[in-house]
C-alpha cells in the first residue's frame, strides 16, 4: 500500500462515507427491515404484529402465489431461450464491418432504450383486437383478429413477444462484444486446416462464446423472473391471473390490499429464488467451461 | 478482417432473415409514428386509416399547447439528471477511496458493498416505501432521486476504473505536494472521464425508464415522471383524448432518450464490450 | 564512511533503516551518507531493496525503523511534497490530461509559488531541456525521449535539494538511451543538487555516478567510486554482479610452500596462479580465485600458457572476442581474445592467466585484493 504514514489513516473515510451512509440507510436497512417485516402482519403505513412464519406458511398454501410463480417461470422459459437464440443469430449476422450492419445494429438496439410504458403503449396498439396493427393486417387478408390480450392461452405469449422485441438489443450487443474477442488468427488457423464454415462455427465460434452465453442467460433469467411493467400495463395479469407474474402479485398485495407483511414475505421468496437460480446457472456454466 | 469465414459477405438466406427481422423490429415503431400523425376522430372510426393520408401534426400541437406531458418531461429530466450527477459524485469519491486509500476495514467495507449487487429491487422496495413515507418524502424530487443513489454498481465500476490507473500518477502528485483531495480532483478524476460517461449514460437511461419506484412514490399527477404519466394515460386512455394523441405522447416522450442514445452510443457499446470480457 | 573529512554539510543521511512488508524483510539496517551535490547510483538486481530505499527517501513508503535526514533536517515523517526532493519516475508518470506546462507547474502551484515565477522557472528548464516549443502539448503527443525530458523538467523546476531517478533510462530504446545518458551527465553539472539514481544497469551506474551503492538481499553490499567497485569488489556478489561478462570464480587452495608474501593458489585443474594478494590474513581453506575475462587471454602458441580450456561458446563483439569454456576439471572460465579470433566451439585453447590481477575470496565471500598502491584502482 502506498499509504504515506504521514496521512491520517481515517481520512479515507471521508471519501467512502457519503455513499456508505446512503447505501446502509436506503438499501441495507430496508433489506433487513423487509426480512423482519415478512415475519409480521403489517400494513403499508405503520401498524405491525409479529406472527413468526405465518406469512410463509400462508404463501405455501396460496393458490395465487402458486399460479404467479408458475406464470413467472413459464415466461422466463419462453423468453430466455428465444431471446438468446435470436440475439446470437443477429450478432453473428451483424458482426462485420460496414455501414449497413451498423445501421441494423442500431435498429435492433433502439427498442432497448425505451421505457416499459412506451413499449407497452406501442404493443397494446399492435396486439389489441379492436384497433391494433395485427388486427388491421389480419382484417386486410380477411382473417379474424386474435384476442392476444384477453384469451387465457394467449396473454403469456403476448407478453413474451413484447418482451423479446424490447430486450433483444442488450444480449445482441453482448454477443457482438464476445465475437470481437475471438482472435482472428483462430479463424486463419481453421482456414489453413481446411475447416468448413459449419465446422468453424461449431468448433471455434460457439465454444468461444460460452462465457458470453452464460452471462446472457444469467442476466436475462434474473431480469425475466422480475418481469412486472409489461404484465401490469398490457394484461393487468389477466384474464383471471393467467398472466400474473410474481412481482405483479407482490404489487397487488402491497398496494391493492395493503398487506405489507405478506408482500415482503412474497418478495423474500422471490429473492431466494433468484439467488438460487443464478447460482445454479453459474455453477453449471462454470462446470461446462472446464470441459 | 474479411478473411474469416464468419465475416465473409452474408449468404442470401441470412440477408432475407435479417431483413424480415428488421421489418418486425421497425414495424411497431413505424405504426406508432403513423398513429401519432392521424386525427383522433378518424382513428376512432378505423385505425386502419393510419396507412393512408391525410396526416396531421395536431396531436403534437396539442402537446405543445400545454399538457401534463410537459410537466412529466421536466420531472423526468430533473430526476434523471439529479440521480446521474449524484451517482457520479458519490461513486467517484467512493471508488477513489476504495481503490487508492488505506483506511481501517477498507476490504471488509468493499465486500459489504459488493454484496449489495445481489439485492433485487423488489426485496427492498416495500420497506423503502414505508421508510420514505415515514420521512415524508413521497411525491418529492428527493424521494424520487435518493433510492437511485444507493445502488452499489457504480461504486464497483468506478473502483475498478480507478484501480486501472497507474499508481505512479498518485505518487507523482504526492511528491508534487498535492493533498489527497487535490490528487483526486485534479489528477485522477479527469482521467476517469470515459468511465464517468459510461456510468452516467447508464444511470440516466435507467432512471429515465425506471417504473416501479416512481409508480409507488409519485402518486400525485404533477409529480409523475414520464414513465409513470404515460402509464396512467394508457390505463385511462378510453377517457382521454384519443389514440393519436396518446401515440404522439409516446413519441414525444421517447425523443429525449433517443437523443441521449445517439450521442452516447459509443459509451453504451463500449460498456457492453467491457461486460462481455469480464 | 568518507563523511568525516570535514565536508560542510552532508546532503542525505540514512541511518539504520529497516523496512518489512508483513513478515518479509526488504531492508535490513541500511545506513548511508551522501555528500553535497553527489551523484549516487543504487545498483542491484530486482528485489534487492534499492527501489524501496529510494521510495523511503521520497516519502512514498514508510520506514519501520531508522531515520532519514536531508541537510541535517529529519524528513522521514514529513509528507513527500514538503521534503525538498523531486523524483523522475520510471514510466515518467506525467499527468496525461495536462499540458507540458501544467505538468511542470502542478507542484509549484500546490506550493503556492507565484504564477510569474512559475513561468520563469518553467521557461528556464524548458530551454535547458530543449522542449520550449512543446510546452502546450499533451504528453501523448510527444515521443518517449521528449516525455523523459518533461519528467526531468518537472523535477528541475522544483529546485529540489535532491533528485531521485527511478530507472530513468530503462524505457528508452538503445540509441536514445546512450544519448540521454550523456545528457543526464551534462544536466547534472547544471543543477545544484544531489542525485540518487536507481538502476539495474551497471554501465549506467559506472558512467554517471560519483559513487555506486551495490545492493543485494536487503543490504548494502559495497559503497564506492565506480572503479573501486570494479577493481576491489567487497565480496563475491559484487564481483560477479559488476563487470560484464561476470568474473570467473574458481575454487582454489593455497600453495603452502610458495615463496614471497603474496598468495599463490592452485585451482581445480592443477594449474598454479601467483596473485598479488597479501598472504597474511587470508583464511586457510574455502578460497575462491576471481579472474576478470580481460585477465585471461587466449594464446595462439602453447608457449607461456598457464592452463587450457575447451571452448563452449564464442561471442564476437568486434573489437574483441569472448571465449566461454571449461578447464579440464569442468570449471567454467571466461577468456578474451582479439577481434578476429580463429577460435571455434570445441577447440581446446591455451590460456594465459594474469595472476597479478587476480582476486581471492574467503569462505565468507569477502574479497581480498592486491594493495591499491597506484595502478590497482585505475
Amino acid at each position: 500500500m502506498t499509504g504515506p504514514g504521514v496521512w491520517n489513516r481515517w481520512g479515507g473515510f471521508a471519501f467512502v462515507a457519503p455513499f456508505l451512509l446512503l447505501y446502509s440507510f436506503l438499501l441495507i436497512y430496508p433489506l433487513i427491515n423487509g426480512i423482519i417485516l415478512s415475519f409480521h402482519n403489517a400494513d403499508l403505513f405503520g401498524g405491525q404484529r409479529f406472527i413468526g412464519l405465518g406469512n410463509y406458511r400462508r404463501l405455501l398454501g396460496d393458490p395465487i402465489f402458486h399460479q404467479s410463480i408458475f406464470n413467472t417461470f413459464k415466461l422466463a422459459f419462453i423468453i430466455v431461450p428465444i431471446l438468446t437464440a435470436i440475439s446470437l443469430a443477429l450478432a453473428l449476422a451483424l458482426n462485420r464491418p460496414g455501414r449497413t450492419p451498423a445501421v441494423f445494429r442500431g435498429l435492433f438496439f433502439s427498442s432497448s432504450v425505451l421505457s416499459v410504458t412506451i413499449v407497452t403503449l406501442i404493443w397494446r396498439f399492435i396486439l389489441t383486437p379492436d384497433a391494433g396493427l395485427m388486427a388491421e393486417l389480419l382484417e386486410a387478408v380477411g382473417a379474424d383478429p386474435i384476442p392476444w390480450l384477453s384469451h387465457p392461452d394467449l396473454t403469456i405469449p403476448a407478453l413474451a413477444i413484447t418482451t423479446i422485441w424490447w430486450s433483444v438489443g442488450l444480449p445482441m450487443m453482448l454477443f457482438l462484444a464476445g465475437l470481437q474477442q475471438i482472435p482472428e488468427d483462430m479463424y486463419e488457423a481453421a482456414a489453413l486446416d481446411r475447416a468448413g464454415k459449419w465446422t468453424t462455427f461449431r468448433k471455434i465460434t460457439l465454444p468461444s462464446l460460452k462465457r458470453t452465453t452464460v452471462l446472457v442467460v444469467m442476466l436475462q433469467t434474473a431480469a425475466q423472473l422480475q418481469i412486472f411493467g409489461q404484465a401490469q400495463l398490457l394484461t393487468a395479469g389477466g384474464p383471471s391471473g393467467a398472466s400474473r407474474p410474481i412481482v405483479l402479485y407482490i404489487y397487488e398485495v402491497s398496494f391493492g390490499r395493503w398487506e405489507l407483511g405478506y408482500a415482503t414475505a412474497l418478495a423474500e421468496m422471490l429473492f431466494l429464488l433468484i439467488i438460487a437460480v443464478t447460482l445454479i446457472q453459474y455453477w453449471t456454466g462454470a462446470r461446462g467451461q472446464e470441459r | 478482417m474479411a478473411a474469416s469465414p464468419s465475416r465473409r459477405s452474408m449468404s442470401k438466406g441470412a440477408w432475407i432473415g435479417l431483413t424480415l427481422g428488421a421489418i418486425l423490429m421497425a414495424a411497431p415503431l413505424v405504426w406508432t409514428l403513423l398513429l401519432s400523425i392521424k386525427a383522433n376522430g378518424e382513428l376512432m372510426r378505423d385505425s386502419g386509416t393510419a396507412f393512408s393520408p391525410p396526416y396531421t401534426l395536431e396531436n403534437y400541437a396539442a402537446i405543445l399547447q400545454g399538457n401534463m406531458v410537459f410537466r412529466w418531461l421536466i420531472n423526468s429530466v430533473i430526476v434523471s439528471l439529479g440521480t446521474t450527477l449524484g451517482v457520479l459524485a458519490l461513486c467517484s469519491l467512493a471508488g477513489y477511496g476504495f481503490a487508492r486509500l488505506d483506511f481501517p476495514f477498507r476490504k471488509t467495507l468493499f465486500v459489504f458493498v459488493l454484496l449489495g449487487l445481489a439485492i433485487p429491487e423488489q426485496a427492498v422496495i416495500l420497506p423503502q416505501h414505508r421508510l420514505f413515507a415515514d420521512l415524508g418524502l413521497h411525491n418529492s424530487y428527493p424521494g424520487l432521486i435518493l433510492p437511485g443513489l444507493a445502488g452499489p454498481f457504480g461504486v464497483f465500476f468506478m473502483t475498478q476504473y480507478f484501480r486501472a490507473i497507474p499508481r505512479d500518477l498518485d505518487e507523482a502528485a504526492m511528491l508534487d505536494g498535492a493533498s489527497r483531495f487535490t490528487t483526486f480532483w485534479k489528477v485522477l478524476l479527469p482521467l476517469t472521464a470515459p468511465a464517468q460517461a459510461t456510468l452516467g449514460v447508464f444511470t440516466f437511461l435507467g432512471t429515465w425508464n425506471s417504473y416501479w419506484w416512481p409508480l409507488i412514490s409519485a402518486t400525485r399527477g404533477d409529480m409523475f415522471t414520464l414513465t409513470v404519466g404515460l402509464a396512467s394515460s394508457q390505463m385511462n386512455y378510453a377517457q382521454t383524448s384519443g389514440l393519436g394523441f396518446l401515440m404522439a405522447q409516446a413519441v414525444f416522450a421517447s425523443i429525449p432518450i433517443f437523443i441521449v442514445y445517439l450521442i452516447f452510443q459509443k459509451q453504451i457499446v463500449g460498456a457492453m464490450a467491457g461486460a462481455a470480457v469480464k | 564512511m568518507s563523511s568525516k573529512k570535514g565536508v560542510p554539510l552532508a546532503s542525505l543521511e540514512l541511518e539504520n533503516i529497516r523496512k518489512a512488508y508483513g513478515d518479509t524483510l526488504v531492508l535490513d539496517d541500511v545506513s548511508l551518507t551522501m555528500e553535497a551535490r553527489e551523484f549516487i547510483a543504487f545498483l542491484g538486481p530486482s528485489g534487492s531493496g534499492k527501489s524501496t530505499l529510494l521510495r523511503i527517501i521520497a516519502g512514498l513508503e514508510t520506514l519501520d525503523a531508522g531515520e532519514v535526514r536531508l541537510e541535517g533536517r529529519r524528513i522521514d515523517q514529513v509528507p513527500p511534497g514538503d521534503r525538498g526532493v523531486a523524483m523522475v519516475f520510471q514510466h515518467y508518470a506525467l499527468y496525461p490530461h495536462m499540458s507540458v506546462f501544467d505538468n511542470m507547474a502542478f507542484g509549484l502551484r500546490n506550493a503556492k509559488v507565484p504564477e510569474d515565477e512559475i513561468r520563469t522557472r518553467i521557461e528556464d528548464a524548458a530551454r535547458v531541456l530543449e522542449i520550449s516549443d512543446h510546452l502546450q502539448k499533451k504528453p501523448a503527443q510527444m515521443s518517449g525521449g521528449q516525455r523523459q525530458r518533461v519528467a526531468i523538467g518537472r523535477a528541475i523546476v522544483k529546485h529540489p535539494k535532491i533528485f531521485l531517478l527511478d530507472e530513468p533510462l530503462s524505457n528508452l530504446d538503445a540509441a536514445l538511451r546512450m544519448r540521454t545518458r550523456v545528457e543526464l551527465a551534462q544536466l547534472r553539472q547544471k543543477v545544484d543538487a544531489a542525485v540518487i539514481m536507481v538502476t539495474h544497469d551497471q554501465a549506467e551506474a559506472m558512467t554517471l555516478a560519483d559513487r555506486i551503492v551495490v545492493m543485494n538481499d536487503k543490504k548494502i553490499q559495497q559503497v564506492g567510486p565506480p572503479m573501486e567497485i570494479y577493481a576491489r569488489p567487497a565480496n563475491t556478489f559484487v564481483a560477479r554482479f559488476v563487470g560484464s561478462p561476470a568474473m570467473t570464480l574458481a575454487p582454489a587452495t593455497l600453495v603452502a610452500d610458495a615463496p614471497g608474501e603474496h598468495a599463490t593458489v592452485r585451482i581445480g585443474d592443477g594449474s598454479v596462479v601467483e596473485t598479488q594478494v597479501p598472504r597474511a590474513g587470508l583464511p586457510e581453506t574455502g578460497l575462491e580465485l576471481g579472474l576478470r575475462p580481460e585477465n585471461v587471454r587466449v594464446l595462439h602458441v602453447n608457449e607461456g600458457a598457464t592452463t587450457s580450456a575447451t571452448v563452449e561458446l564464442v561471442e564476437r563483439l568486434g573489437e574483441r572476442t569472448l571465449i566461454y569454456g571449461r578447464l579440464s576439471d569442468g570449471q567454467p572460465i571466461t577468456a578474451e581474445d582479439e577481434g578476429f579470433s580463429r577460435v571455434r566451439i570445441g577447440d581446446t585453447v591455451p590460456l594465459k592467466v594474469n595472476g597479478a590481477a587476480g582476486h581471492i575470496f574467503g569462505p565468507d565471500g569477502r574479497g581480498h585484493h592486491a594493495p591499491s598502491h597506484g595502478g590497482a584502482s585505475a
